[in-house]
């Protein structure tokens, strides 16, 4: 064997399975289904382990408030109510945070996908002089944290008296240079032909964009729209630091300053209520559109 | 001639109208951001306008400076070596063929400056000038080093056992990812909750082990451990999501040939699975590291810094020398460290990935 060549080697290797089709090795059926079996059991508790605080944070929000006085450390709710869920467009200001979130999550992800559908374009099919000078600064900005450039940004929105309005919320999201690089990325691999037709039909760039480009950039255009969205539903350190009212909370800051009142504590179930509502549109989203969200992390990676 | 001036002036102006959108937010609130911190932080700035005094490098000085400061040789004598011997170890190579790259020059005279600054401390009755900068540094670093790796690692271990064409893959793949959608104020109030010595649920489980109450959030030994469990649980499965675009990207033909050539698991793991995640591995690292530099949302909720400063992280400590102390200027100063720290990151990355091609 030692003095077989990794020539003859190579050729085995075609050769093989050739001689034997069927590429895994034969083994009796029954132990291949107690392997599967086993495979999904494992997978299946470590799935429902890895849930736990998930399931139990809905279990307490579907308990009444008056049993988790005194005992809170169970799975499974020991009588089940709505009124948690109830209560929480009854009393507090959830639902204005609920709104907030939504109008600014909405707002920033159509935007943010659009100038980066624009930018992206423009960098991979128009040539312009010091195009890939000014894409290189973007590609830098990559590096930039917006998260720890938060006390400037303070400062400019303040000095524009813009803190606590929905603008403030919105613009400092937009410029997403992450998005631009992925719009880039998939613009640069349309063939030129499909540009070339609509310019000898006459269609100026404008045209082209909307009515040619854009609808060939979906998929690209609802990865990057989900990610943005989960990203800003989520946003947590700029809200907190821009909107101080009450009342321009988000979901996400609200959520967070009920928290930190403990006298909460006695209204665990309504709490854990309005926790559940909070990721409700996320987890809409997710079952929805998991595929595309998952693009959209795994696109990201792309070879950056 | 004339045509393709023409050509030239209107793609200029095409790619103007198209790109001037996104390059004037891009302006205004990144780029301009960074050059108003670099100009507070040389201003005594305080939040509500009333101080707007230049003070050159005073917040600076602020940061890394003390009083009775002193040099010792035996000062953080582990964490010197260590980098001493990296800088070493950097060094063979070069050694051996009588050249060096400019990188990995300035990653040398870097690192020896670095284990040199490193020995000036306060002395006898002396104190830093800001000691909770030094704290929220080593927290901030203790959480990166410690919860980089285990949730690479287990993101990995999760993306393996869904490797290959099964059956409810997409489901289990669906219940590790979950969690990462959850915003932070929800992930904290399920943990805080969950960590609860009376009323959580881990409590009870850990008995069952003979494991006796612990004050997850509120002892000083266990608060950054409950922060760094909380973190491992939230965004676990956006790595397995890297790591299992990456698997799918290794050529299956790899693993049929080894099957093959009787190559076991472990074997083929070693040999072929790790290597074409390479990449990968790379930017999980780099992602979760910046990510960790900037912590700020689990810890803020769930214990605010405490106790006793004992979670206190760099974002936290920027975030109360603004708001709280309403120090701007000082505030911009820590953020422009905190950036410059998270820059020699993204720099360490590009050089790896420019060294693959």
């Amino acid at each position: 064997m030692a003095l077989l060549t990794s020539a003859e080697r190579a050729t085995e290797r075609t050769r093989r399975p050739i001689q034997a089709p069927p590429t895994r090795p034969r083994r009796a059926p029954g132990r291949r289904v107690s392997a599967s079996v086993v495979y999904h059991v494992l997978m299946i508790v470590a799935s429902v382990i890895w849930l736990i605080p998930a399931l139990w944070m809905v279990s307490l929000a579907l308990t009444p408030n008056s049993m988790l006085a005194t005992k809170t450390s169970g799975l499974i709710p020991p009588a089940v109510t709505l009124e948690n869920f109830l209560g929480v467009f009854q009393v507090g200001l959830t639902p204005q945070w609920f709104l907030n979130s939504i109008i600014v999550s909405v707002v920033t992800t159509v935007l943010t996908v659009f100038l980066c559908a624009m930018a992206g374009y423009a960098f991979a099919k128009i040539d312009f002089p010091g195009k890939v000078l000014v894409y290189a600064s973007v590609l830098a900005g990559l590096m930039i944290p917006k998260e720890a450039m938060f006390i400037p940004l303070f400062t400019m929105f303040a000095d524009m008296d813009l803190h606590n309005s929905y603008p403030a919320l919105i613009l400092p999201r937009l410029a997403a240079p992450l998005g631009v690089f992925l719009m880039t990325q998939f613009f640069s691999k349309v063939p030129h032909e499909v540009e070339e037709a609509a310019r000898i039909d006459g269609a100026g760039p404008w045209r082209t964009f909307f009515s040619i480009m854009l609808p060939l950039a979906r998929p690209s255009m609802i990865a990057l729209g989900i990610f943005t969205f989960v990203q800003t539903w989520n946003d947590y350190l700029w809200p907190l630091v821009s909107a101080t009212k009450r009342e321009m909370f988000t979901i996400t800051t609200g959520l967070a300053s009920l928290q930190g009142n403990f006298a909460q504590a006695t209204e665990l179930g309504s709490l854990m209520a309005r926790g559940v509502m909070g990721s409700l549109p996320l987890l809409i989203i997710f079952v929805l559109f998991q595929r595309h969200l998952i693009r959209g992390i795994a696109l990201t990676s792309g070879d950056k | 001639m004339a045509r393709s001036a023409r050509q030239a002036r209107t793609g200029l102006k095409h790619g103007l109208m198209f790109t001037a959108p996104f390059l004037i937010v891009y302006l205004v609130f990144i780029l301009y951001p960074l050059l108003q911190a670099a100009f507070m932080s040389l201003h005594d700035w305080d939040l509500l306008g009333y101080t707007r005094e230049w003070i050159g490098l005073e917040n600076y000085v602020r940061m890394f400076w003390g009083t009775e400061m002193i040099w010792s040789l035996g000062n953080l004598v582990i964490w010197r070596v260590l980098i001493l011997a990296g800088v070493v170890w950097l060094l063979i190579r070069p050694i051996q063929r009588r050249s060096i790259s400019a990188g990995r020059a300035s990653l040398v005279i870097g690192g020896a400056l670095l284990a040199v600054v490193m020995g000036f401390h306060p002395g006898d009755g002396g104190m830093w000038n800001d000691p909770n900068f030094w704290v929220s540094l080593k927290n901030t670093l203790f959480f990166t080093v410690v919860s980089t790796p285990i949730i690479a690692g287990l993101g990995l271990l999760m993306a393996l056992s869904l490797q290959g064409k099964r059956r409810g893959r997409g489901l289990y793949q669906m219940a590790f990812f979950l969690p990462y959608v959850l915003p932070v104020s929800v992930v904290t109030l399920v943990w805080s909750y969950f960590f609860s010595p009376d009323r959580g649920l881990l409590a009870p489980f850990l008995a069952l082990f003979g494991i006796g109450k612990i004050a997850w959030l509120s002892d000083p030994n266990f608060a950054m451990a409950g922060i760094i469990i909380t973190t491992i649980w939230w965004t676990v499965g956006f790595n397995l999501v890297l790591f299992s675009a990456g698997l799918q990207d290794i050529d299956e033909t790899l693993y049929e040939a080894a099957s093959l050539d009787g190559a076991g698991r472990l074997h083929k793991f070693w040999h072929i699975t790790l290597p074409g995640l390479k990449h990968v591995l790379v930017l999980v690292a780099v992602t979760q590291i910046i990510a960790s530099f900037q912590v700020f949302g689990q810890v803020n909720i769930m214990t605010g810094g405490g106790p006793g400063g004992a979670t206190r992280v760099m974002i936290q400590h920027i975030y109360e020398t603004g708001f709280s102390n309403l120090e701007l200027g000082y505030a911009s100063a820590l953020s422009l460290f905190l950036f410059a720290l998270m820059l020699i990151v993204s720099i360490l990355q590009f050089k790896v990935f420019g060294r693959e091609r």
